[in-house]
């Protein structure tokens, strides 16, 4: 019995000849792949796996930059949650402003996608026209649509009074500033999720849509009971990483409300960001709650890959 | 009752007119095999008639019915895909009831018709099974399944076999057979293999570059080619096409009509000498290549196929044809039946004098 397990395996042909060729390079064909990865292990260690660790490392610590650091515990913890009571509220904007995000642009996405499927004239312009604020850095977005929202001589609110609407305060008031952020995020980024919907729209084969026509699908059935289940892989795609990226909200809000007014648009990484560099240098502490973040993402992507993924069918 | 005619129907993609002005009527209770090579436009007939590639101009009618403006799904007609194009999200079942589903069929009925037809496709043990998981055979059956399911007037079948091994095409082709003769309907079935077409069909329509070139039954399309294209499309090998003189006429022979021999044999017009280049034995009958020097097309080359496989590769023999299975064509591949008795002699004549020349 023992002998089936310790015989050594027999050898393809094709190994057969590459070992009576070349016997000596058995040790290099069985390293290169290794060698072939080094540089992206290296990368991923340097930027990634590092800091990452290093986040975790000095969330348990007092440390300013200056001083020596020295360990606390969980000291920083219990003043993010006990303590200061600015962290709940950052939470809480940032998972509205992601809930709002994922809604709208999913939603969006898959309404654009439908409209520009099928060879038009009009679809080919439409898919550059949409996907141009995607290469628009966030900077010059932000600076176009301080201008555009201005409360007193923006654009928007030109356009309302012309119609005969009542101007909206836009980013100046804590009721629409996060919803204009949201609108702002969405309008960037809703041309990226739209060509991926798009092209998985493309991957539907026409037969599928013909055999629908012959089964008499009214267009409701077809779109939830055919169209949403084969683009199902996608749409989780665009779920998962739109859910990561808005949670990692920061350029636009720092720019263009600092979390304010009050702290209608305080999120998390600009909670991290100030008091990690603008307020004493609360390293540790920052770090307390980079971790907290981190923790949720996992969280939900984990929720996301157990309870949503379910629903989707792979082919 | 429903018949299924054409009446002018055209139809062109952009500016290529891929079929014009064609007048056809398909038999209520037929099982019409539409044949030809590919760009022949019989998948744009059969895409006219379920709707799905409404024609250019032209009014089609089932049943009687003008359906030139019904939508595919209202015309009671099902279509069988040659990729099956059935729903990968959905469960065998899924596939099967969802058209039931967007007719409001009630449940109990969706039930008892889903099981119904999953007995006589086989797919019963199958029903909760994703396609994925299912085999390309059985795939086959949930297209089936799905379009009997619908009782349809019309049933379209489009290369449904052409994606199942050699074996399995096989099976699937009689059980075929047997469905249309349990259902009596209408069967209109799209393919390039001809010996499909002459297995399954009552009736023929062989097609070339957007027009009809015969429809027969097949025995009749088999023995009474009405052109030259047909005689060459049809037949396994297909006939044998020679030259007749200098004047674009020509004349052919079915492959099993000529008698190998390695005597010359006297009292035919037919009768030419040849070296046997391949030798293909295929149990029942062997195929002969046999290389001529006369009258012969491009190929310098007929087919013979005979019972007896006893010759042999190099072999010089000798290839007679009675002649009363000559077929005469004319210039424009059109069928010659030489009416009167001097008509006949000097065509026999003609052939004589190419046999000669080898």
């Amino acid at each position: 019995m023992a002998d089936r397990f310790f015989r050594r395996r027999e050898l393809t042909i094709e190994e057969q000849q590459i070992r009576s060729a070349n016997p000596r390079k058995e040790w290099g064909a069985v390293l290169k792949p290794y060698f072939l990865l080094v540089p992206t292990f290296c990368f991923l260690i340097i930027f990634t796996y590092y800091p990452l660790a290093r986040l975790v490392w000095l969330s348990f610590r007092k440390y300013n930059l200056l001083s020596q650091d020295q360990f606390i515990g969980l000291q920083n913890y219990r003043q993010l949650f006990f303590i200061n009571k600015d962290f709940g509220p950052s939470v809480k904007n940032t998972f509205v402003y992601t809930a709002a995000s994922v809604t709208l642009l999913i939603v969006l996405a898959v309404l654009f996608g439908l409209w520009m499927q099928g060879e038009r004239k009009i679809n080919s312009l439409a898919k550059r026209v949409i996907f141009f604020p995607h290469i628009v850095a966030g900077v010059s977005i932000s600076m176009i649509f301080a201008w555009l929202m201005n409360s007193r001589n923006g654009l928007f609110n030109q356009l309302l009074m012309a119609w005969g609407l009542s101007p909206l305060e836009w980013l100046d008031s804590s009721d629409t500033a996060l919803g204009s952020i949201v609108g702002i995020n969405v309008w960037k980024g809703v041309g990226y999720d739209t060509l991926i919907v798009l092209a998985a729209l493309g991957g539907i084969s026409s037969e599928i849509n013909e055999a629908a026509a012959l089964d008499n699908t009214p267009s409701h059935r077809r779109l939830f009971c055919i169209t949403l289940p084969m683009i199902s892989p996608q749409i989780f795609f665009l779920l998962v990483t739109i859910t990561i990226s808005s949670f990692k909200v920061f350029d636009l809000v720092r720019l263009l409300t600092n979390g304010g007014p009050g702290s209608s648009t305080y999120v998390m990484v600009l909670y991290i960001y100030r008091y990690a560099f603008e307020w004493n240098r609360q390293i540790g502490y920052a770090c307390a709650a980079g971790v907290v973040l981190l923790l949720i993402l996992l969280v939900l992507t984990v929720i996301y890959f157990k309870l949503v993924e379910r629903k989707v069918h792979y082919q | 009752m429903a018949e299924i005619r054409f009446d002018k129907i055209c139809k062109s993609f952009g500016n290529v007119k891929v079929i014009e002005n064609l007048d056809l009527t398909i038999q209520d209770g037929s099982f019409t095999v539409l044949v030809g090579a590919s760009g022949c436009g019989k998948t744009t007939l059969l895409r006219i008639i379920a709707g799905i590639g409404p024609q250019s101009c032209g009014r089609l009618f089932i049943g009687g019915t003008d359906v030139t403006a019904l939508p595919a799904g209202k015309r009671n007609i099902a279509l069988v895909f040659q990729n099956y194009a059935i729903y990968p999200t959905m469960s065998t079942r899924g596939n099967i009831d969802f058209g039931l589903k967007n007719n409001k069929v009630p449940r109990a009925e969706r039930d008892r018709l889903v099981s119904q037809v999953a007995e006589t496709v086989g797919l019963t043990p199958y029903l909760d099974r994703k396609p994925n998981e299912l085999s390309g055979g059985q795939r086959q059956r949930i297209a089936l399944a799905r379009a009997l399911v619908k009782t349809p007037d019309v049933f379209l079948l489009d290369e449904p076999l052409s994606n199942l091994d050699a074996k399995l095409r096989v099976s699937m082709r009689s059980e075929l057979i047997e469905l249309h003769h349990k259902l009596k309907t209408t069967f209109v079935y799209v393919t390039h293999d001809q010996s499909e077409a002459m297995a399954m069909a009552d009736t023929i329509i062989l097609m070339d570059k957007g027009r009809i070139m015969q429809m027969a039954p097949p025995e009749v399309i088999y023995l009474e080619p009405e052109n030259a294209f047909t005689a060459q499309f049809i037949g396994t090998p297909p006939m044998n096409i020679l030259k007749l003189g200098g004047d674009g006429r020509s004349f052919g022979f079915r492959p099993e009509k000529g008698i190998l021999s390695h005597e010359r044999r006297e009292g035919c017009a037919y009768c030419v000498p040849g070296r046997i280049s391949t030798r293909e034995m295929m149990g029942s009958e062997t195929i002969y290549k046999v290389a001529v020097n006369s009258g012969v097309g491009d190929t310098g080359s007929v087919m013979i196929k005979s019972q007896d496989y006893g010759f042999r590769i190099d072999d010089r023999i000798w290839i007679t044809v009675e002649d009363e299975f000559l077929y005469f064509f004319d210039r424009d591949g059109i069928r010659l039946r030489p009416g009167d008795r001097r008509e006949k002699a000097a065509l026999f004549a003609q052939v004589e004098k190419e046999a000669a020349h080898g």
